[in-house]
């Protein structure tokens, strides 16, 4: 049976089940709109709505406070500023080192040349591991006695320079950043490698003969070619960078002292070990309205058709 | 130009080639050190470690540090750990699948607002959700179960599965459903036979890059798993380390075990990992 050609937009499938073609995108969709809408969408929703209240989490009573929770966080919570700008600095951070060196490993790599495979995995292999083991393994590598650190400091006579890294307010921050970035290079080393892959060979060659220099060919033709990638690399670095938890949770707690507090960590806290629910859900809220403004640029290009 | 600058000017790249690669040598030496530590330290025993650090090699190796581990419940973590991901892993590539299907290739109005609204789950932090989540999971008796943990993972894993999925079916030609629906094909059909089967590459592509986000997730199993008999392997190993915080050969050698599944996949099926990722910015 051949249907007959269609307008566009007007959904015809050939065959039965004619009249309820309109149901059947919706068929496709719904076992994944269910779970995502369950488990993601009612909850984001709900915990807007848990912003406004005082909860403890058990009680079955919540009492509405409006937005005094909001309130309580900018003007009373020094803890707040404090995660609030530990996500600043690691944004801004994030957004610098592990986005350059993987755009210059991947520059790196991306000549053919026979051990560049091998390369590529050593660079990768920490970006595989769970965030909970590499801030195990790092957590070894800051121990102040036996850790690698502290080890190699002491066996080059530096001993001055040695330090309890993660119990010491000062570094305890870029201690962990160290290892989130060992972590995280990985990915925009991956994406750079597949954004040069779309340039073509023909016009670096033609510029060597031109007689441009490596930086050259690097600053006036790579680097503006990649421009589509480099948006989704800060993108999707900005976006990781503000959810930052699990390697917090792992190597400092929050601690010293709450100096390593996130928003993400820090809702934890207040959700959990202090059962203030509707403070917890506004630092979240927050962070999701942060968050937000970095994903435009992001969805904005994933989302033309 | 002569061909005396020619060949000064690519002398000198090539000594800035030359630097640059031993520089990467270097720094892939140092960047990889972690790991050999790791592998070192797990491969000690106990006074070994304690005496000479972390920077000598083993005297001898400790294999029992493995089986200790594993005895002490690195087994329950790393099953626990299996039948989570074998079972989301399908399940969600599935449901992925069919939905990036209908949003790339069966034409309706609310395709695109539809995965905007998808997209949005990438940005969202998990934190959103937690609250009303343990009220939900509590009111349906799944805190603290494997199946509670495994419907989370699925709910979560949608953005990203629809995003690879959606990827890859826009490079299948329009003209290429046309022809099978012109044939008298459902869409079903179409979805099984034609686009599915072209759009393997990209399937496993998803089920390696979502097998290991599952294997590494820790946030949602640390606070929806209570018991020690039901933990993954984060999860297990960072309470492992809470509890034997001074045992540093049996938590390396511990984590050696969970690394082990990760570092096969990523060995031979590593272009699936490159390919896979870069569907996320196409």
């Amino acid at each position: 049976m051949v249907s007959a050609p269609t307008s566009t937009g007007e959904l015809r499938a050939a065959g039965p089940g004619k009249r309820l073609g309109w149901l059947l995108p919706w068929l496709f969709l719904t076992p994944a709109l269910t779970i995502y809408g369950i488990v993601v969408v009612y909850p984001m929703v709900y915990s807007a709505y848990l912003s406004f209240f005082k909860w403890d989490g058990v009680s079955p009573t919540k009492q509405f406070v409006g937005l005094q929770n909001y309130l309580t966080l900018l003007l009373n919570d020094p803890v707040f500023w404090i995660a609030l700008r530990n996500n600043a600095i690691w944004l801004v951070a994030s957004l610098l080192l592990p986005t350059s060196i993987g755009l210059g490993l991947a520059v790196l790599l991306n000549q053919k040349f026979r051990s560049s495979h091998i390369f590529r995995s050593v660079f990768y292999f920490p970006a595989i591991l769970s965030l909970a083991i590499v801030g195990l393994i790092w957590n070894w590598i800051y121990l102040p006695d036996i850790g690698l650190i502290n080890q190699i400091l002491g066996a080059l006579g530096l001993t001055g320079l040695q330090h309890n890294w993660l119990s010491d307010p000062n570094f305890a921050l870029y201690a962990v950043m160290l290892a989130a970035t060992w972590n995280a290079t990985g990915l925009p080393m991956l994406l750079y490698l597949a954004g040069l892959q779309t340039i073509n060979p023909e016009v670096l060659e033609a510029a060597k003969v031109d007689g441009a220099g490596p930086m050259r060919r690097f600053f006036s033709i790579t680097f503006p070619l990649l421009r589509e990638t480099t948006l989704i690399v800060l993108a999707i670095t900005a976006i990781n960078s503000l959810k930052v938890y699990d390697i917090i949770y792992a190597m400092t707690y929050g601690g010293p002292a709450n100096q390593t507090q996130v928003l993400s960590t820090w809702m934890y806290f207040m959700t959990y070990n202090y059962n203030s629910v509707g403070q917890g859900t506004a630092i979240a809220v927050i962070l999701f309205l942060l968050t937000l403004i970095f994903a435009v640029p992001y969805v904005r290009i994933m989302g033309r058709s | 130009m002569s061909s005396a600058s020619i060949s000064t000017r690519e002398h000198r790249e090539r000594t800035l080639l030359v630097f640059f690669y031993v520089a990467l040598t270097l720094t892939a030496v140092i960047w990889f050190a972690p790991i050999v530590m790791l592998v070192f330290t797990a491969l000690k025993s106990a006074g070994d470690f304690a005496i000479h650090g972390a920077l000598a090699i083993p005297e001898s190796i400790a294999w029992a540090n493995f089986s200790d581990a594993w005895e002490t419940g690195v087994k329950d973590y790393f099953w626990n750990s299996v039948i989570i991901a074998s079972i989301k892993v399908p399940l969600g590539v599935v449901i992925e699948a069919m939905a990036a299907f209908a949003l790339t290739h069966i034409p309706f109005r609310w395709a695109n607002k539809i995965f905007i609204l998808i997209l949005l789950g990438l940005i969202v932090p998990i934190q959103m959700a937690l609250v009303p989540l343990t009220i939900v999971m509590n009111a349906l008796n799944l805190i603290d179960t494997r199946t509670g943990l495994t419907l989370l993972y699925l709910g979560f894993g949608v953005p990203f599965g629809v995003l690879i999925m959606r990827g890859f079916f826009r490079t299948i030609p329009t003209e290429l459903i046309e022809a099978a629906k012109i044939d008298g094909c459902s869409y079903g059909r179409i979805f099984l036979q034609i686009a599915l089967p072209l759009a393997l590459p990209a399937v496993l592509s998803l089920c390696i890059l979502d097998g290991v986000a599952t294997w590494n997730e820790f946030i949602l199993a640390q606070i929806f798993l209570r018991s020690d008999e039901l933990r993954t392997l984060p999860l297990g190993l960072v309470n492992f380390s809470t509890q034997f915080s001074t045992e540093y050969n049996q938590l390396a050698a511990a984590v050696l075990i969970s690394l082990v599944p990760v570092i096969i996949v990523f060995l031979f099926f590593q272009r699936y990992f490159v390919s896979g990722m870069a569907g996320a910015v196409k």
